[in-house]
């Protein structure tokens, strides 16, 4: 995935949009501020989700993190290789290791979200 | 994330953790690493496989010294700062009036006149005040807070040593150790460093340097440099936290300090009280000690099963227990824990944290190449709960499955810390399918036949421990009196006879009476015991004995123990059997200053560490005035020196009795190595079976003769075999000893001397083959049977499998240096039972030749060194094959 295609939630998810499939994932600076990834708890197939509601959980050696989703919808898949292998997340978070993928309830949502250069701009506020 | 970068404190090493791209955070006002770039579970591991080096000049490091810092330490610590000798650490506590932590910390005496207080970064300030305020009672204490000029590194892990002696020039002797809690000061790049053998870690082979902070980035850089060749990388606070946590070990604000509900956690709640906090008669009063005191008279009684306070009104409700978890998920800090719906506590801290699964098994078990994760927690739990008790972690809107465990590491076989699983610690018990009573016969005889073939007929034996009696003694060990009673004592009333308990035994008091004449007349001594059938149940009857007559004075009192003894460390080759561990242990005092067993070892050369150090023995025997000074080794290439220690306590008064156990060297006693009741020694015990000829006992022997104020001594020492140790002595084995005895008195001479010879002669033949021989070449390496090498640090169990898997039988040994035997560098040999069978000089050569094949060059040689066994198999130094035969035969027959 083309990080320059996503939208950011200030929360650091990421979210693809297509045909009404949306994917989401953490983005790769979350994903090294978290360090060693431990834990991953997610929603189940079939679960409904608000915009900016719990999506699921990621615990590292040294933190928990909640996962919100960055748009309203049902999950329809949820990425099961994370389930034994956690840390892949940090491996490649806008590829292989997205979290879910959901049904768009109303893709203007994503008007609530950065683009990739707003994206940039807020973690390095953040940063500095 | 805070970025208060102003205010940020930095250790030296600052810029080279930038280099090295660390996740830099705050940390009680520094700015650390908490991870490199690989992470915290790759740091973790490599610690535990390689080694890890840590930053850790945050921490605060408080000097301490002048006339009256002792008794100012003695007051604001919990732990016996008078048991330290300098060159010591100890674990100790900053406690508070109520009994809890004001901070943990570590003290090290560095030398005489000064001691380092070892403190947590996030207590520094606070600690410096309370120390402060206290010092005030005191005349002359000199505190000062040195943090800043003194840098702390700490190198932790099964490679550590190996990259400081590197870093010493290849000296590892300079090093502290091999046991934890010493310091000790060498020289790095021309600067004093001490050095100390401590850590957070776990890891049984670790070292924390306190560096003048100038050179700090040359020696962290040193360090990683050549720890890279190891596997070493460098290790950030994240795998700090989890290296400990998995290590069971306590962090201030988690398990010290106060709980999660704000309440005062008592010290006595965590697993290393019992070692940190000191109630000893020179400890005196201290802050906190009446709380202490309190705490300890209730887990006492908890421990006793009489604790019958309801909870509420208890010091120590609960205690600090390693939990895991058993299901999907990690419990944190601060999760509460439930038994059957009712709380029982709170997780202290707790994380998931990486390990190596082992491979191979038993010593040779190590680090394998597969890793695991698994959730693991300490927690505050209710003190009732028990090793195995499953649990409930509340963790958000889950239940995870939990249970207390006894721990989750196991440190104690060094090199390696082993990660202990809930999945080890509860095997069930395969069993076999039932065989019928002839089967079973058949399968055990043949594999004893197997046994004896390969023992007897296809393997070099350089155990140098063991022998193989010759056939006719090994045949008269099961012949009749075997399986027979025969107790009997001297009844004074009886006229001084030994007198008998039951009837049959004309044959074996006729063969005891012999034995001890014959015995008496190898030692050229007035007095044997021959009744022990352990060389171990000869010293305990001595120490026992010895205690009875000390005790004599008043037999109404509580009989005391010995107050000091000197003996030989058990890494020097110290016998198993002269230590605390081992039989010592119900006869030695806790010496009142340390809380120890009264024991001073031995000093030994530091040019020779096979030999004592007789100047600085001098010393010790006057500072330590020993009771009992126990001589003799069980990894010996020396005399001892017994005459030189007689004259020292000659004078003494009391004087100090004189021990030597004999029980590798008793075959040798004589002309050609030494004769210790001549030179000066009190007693002397023995196991009959290394150099002596078998059977396997024990033999005590002295000059106590009667007439001599030292009969009553005698007398206690045969009370303490019968009826004290022996009510069956083991009759076939007494009659085989003394067909051995004979054996031994008509070939004495050239046996000893052909077995010092063959020592000599291997040894060198060794040395010119490329072994690293220990031992003073001066001497040809030995002055007895055994001949000991070296190989790299810990590999010396390898090459003894290497070698038995080539049909030669040695043992794997700790030489000096080394922390225990499942880090043994050395392979101890014998020469006394293949010298029996016939081996010569030429042929121990020969011998050297085919291990430096196997162990140096690589090949494999099984059969060439069957072969070879195969010329020597007719037992020698006893009656000839055909003298033997016709007694054999008769003897058999009538089995």
């Amino acid at each position: 995935m083309d990080p320059r295609e996503l939208r950011y939630a200030e929360s650091h998810e990421w979210v693809f949009e297509k045909d009404g499939i949306a994917t989401v994932g953490i983005t790769d600076f979350a994903a090294a501020r978290l360090g060693d990834i431990v834990f991953l708890e997610l929603v189940s197939v079939g679960s409904k989700v608000k915009q900016f509601e719990k999506l699921g959980e990621l615990e590292s050696v040294k933190a928990v993190a909640v996962i919100f989703s960055p748009l309203s919808g049902e999950v329809v898949a949820v990425n099961e290789a994370l389930k034994e292998e956690p840390d892949l997340v940090r491996k490649d978070p806008f590829g292989e290791s997205w979290l879910v993928k959901l049904t768009a309830d109303d893709v203007s949502e994503l008007n609530n979200l950065m683009s990739f250069q707003e994206y940039q701009e807020f973690i390095s506020r953040q940063e500095g | 994330m805070q970025k208060d970068l102003i205010t940020m404190k930095r250790t030296p090493l600052y810029q080279e953790h930038i280099k090295l791209a660390a996740n830099m955070i705050e940390f009680c006002g520094w700015e650390m690493p908490l991870n490199y770039a690989s992470g915290i579970f790759q740091e973790h591991l490599a610690t535990r496989k390689f080694g890890g080096l840590f930053d850790l000049s945050h921490m605060g490091r408080l000097l301490i010294s002048g006339e009256d810092a002792l008794p100012f330490l003695q007051y604001v610590l919990t732990n016996n700062v008078e048991a330290l000798e300098p060159g010591q650490a100890q674990y100790t506590i900053i406690s508070n009036e109520s009994g809890g932590a004001v901070d943990d910390a570590y003290l090290y005496r560095i030398n005489h006149q000064q001691y380092m207080l070892v403190v947590n970064a996030a207590n520094t300030e606070k600690d410096w005040q309370w120390l402060q305020e206290r010092k005030e009672r005191f005349r002359a204490v000199v505190l000062e807070d040195r943090t800043a000029a003194i840098a702390m590194l700490a190198l932790q892990g099964p490679r550590s040593k190996a990259v400081l002696e590197t870093v010493l020039g290849g000296d590892g002797l300079r090093l502290p150790g091999p046991t934890r809690n010493t310091i000790t000061t060498v020289e790095i790049f021309g600067t004093k460093v001490p050095i100390a053998r401590t850590g957070y870690t776990g890891e049984p082979i670790g070292f924390e340097l306190f560096p003048p902070a100038e050179i700090a980035v040359p020696l962290w850089n040193t360090l990683l440099e050549i720890g890279a060749r190891e596997g070493v990388v460098a290790v950030g606070l994240g795998a700090r936290d989890t290296l400990r946590l998995e290590a069971n070990l306590p962090l201030y604000g988690h398990e010290l300090g106060n709980d999660g509900e704000g309440k005062e956690i008592p010290l006595f709640s965590g697993r290393l009280a019992g070692n940190c906090i000191s109630f000893a008669r020179n400890k005196g009063y201290y802050i906190g000690r009446e709380a202490l005191a309190n705490q300890f008279e209730e887990v006492k009684l908890r421990l006793q099963g009489l604790l019958d306070k309801p909870k509420a009104d208890q010091l120590v409700p609960r205690m600090i227990m390693p939990v895991a978890v058993l299901g999907d998920g990690v419990a944190r800090a601060g999760c509460e824990v439930y038994l059957n719906g009712a709380l029982v506590g709170r997780v202290t801290s707790g994380t998931v944290v990486p390990f190596w699964r082992v491979e191979g098994k038993g010593v040779a078990s190590k680090p394998g190449a597969q890793s695991g994760k698994r959730a693991i927690c300490l927690a505050y739990l209710d003190a009732d709960l028990k090793e195995g008790q499953e649990l409930l972690i509340s963790v958000r809107d889950r239940q995870l499955p939990a249970m207390v465990v006894s721990r989750h590491l196991g440190s104690e076989a060094a090199p390696y810390a082993r990660p202990i699983l809930v999945e080890d610690q509860d095997k069930a018990v395969a069993s076999g399918a039932r065989k019928t009573l002839e089967g079973l016969a058949h399968s055990l005889v043949r594999k004893t036949l197997d046994n004896a073939r390969w023992r007897q007929r296809a393997t070099i034996n350089l155990i140098p421990s063991e022998q193989t009696p010759s056939p006719l003694v090994r045949l008269l060990s099961i012949s009749d009196p075997a399986g027979r009673y025969a107790e009997h004592r001297i009844v004074k009333a009886l006229g001084e006879v030994e007198t008998y308990y039951y009837q049959g035994t004309r044959f074996i008091a006729e063969v005891e009476e012999e034995l001890a004449e014959q015995m008496r007349d190898f030692l050229g001594c007035s007095q044997v015991e021959t009744r022990p059938i352990s060389g171990q149940m000869a010293n305990t009857a001595v120490f026992s004995g010895l205690l009875e007559y000390l005790n004599r004075v008043d037999r109404t009192a509580e009989p005391r123990r010995f107050r000091s003894v000197m003996n030989h460390f058990i890494g020097m080759g110290g016998h198993l059997s002269s230590q605390p561990m081992g039989a010592l242990r119900d006869y030695v005092a806790i010496s009142p200053l340390t809380g120890r067993p009264a024991v001073v070892n031995f000093p030994w050369s530091l040019d020779n560490p096979w030999q004592i150090d007789l100047d600085r023995t001098a010393q010790l025997i006057a500072e330590h005035k020993p009771e009992l000074i126990i001589l003799g080794k069980s990894a010996v290439l020396h005399r001892e020196p017994v005459s030189e220690i007689a004259l020292m306590i000659a004078g003494m008064r009391p004087r100090p009795t004189l021990m030597y156990d004999t029980a590798h060297v008793f075959g040798l006693l004589g002309p050609y190595f030494q004769q210790p009741l001549e030179e000066g020694a009190d007693i002397i015990t023995a196991s009959t079976h290394k150099t002596f000829f078998g059977t396997q006992r024990g033999i005590i022997a002295s000059n106590m003769s009667k007439g001599t104020d030292a009969f009553e001594l005698w007398e206690a020492i045969v009370r303490r075999i019968f009826p004290g140790s022996v009510s069956n002595h083991h009759l076939g084995t007494l009659l085989g000893l003394l067909m051995a005895t004979y054996e031994m008195n008509a070939f004495k001479d050239e046996y000893q001397r052909q077995v010092i010879a063959n020592a000599k002669a291997f040894a060198l033949a060794l040395k010119e083959c490329g072994f690293r021989v220990e031992g003073d070449p001066g001497i040809d390496f030995t002055e007895t049977h055994q001949v000991i090498l070296r190989f790299d640090y810990a590999k010396g169990i390898e090459v003894a499998h290497r070698l038995e898997a080539n049909n030669i039988v040695v043992n794997y040994q700790a030489i000096p240096g080394d922390e225990t035997f499942t880090a043994s560098s050395g392979v101890r040999m014998g020469v006394q039972e293949m010298t029996r069978f016939g081996m010569t000089e030429p042929d121990f050569q020969e011998l050297a030749g085919y291990m430096a094949d196997i162990v140096l060059a690589g090949r494999d040689c099984p059969e060439t060194i069957s072969r070879f066994r195969s010329r020597f198999t007719e037992m020698k130094y006893c009656l000839s094959e055909e003298q033997a035969t016709p007694l054999i035969e008769a003897l058999l027959a009538h089995f």
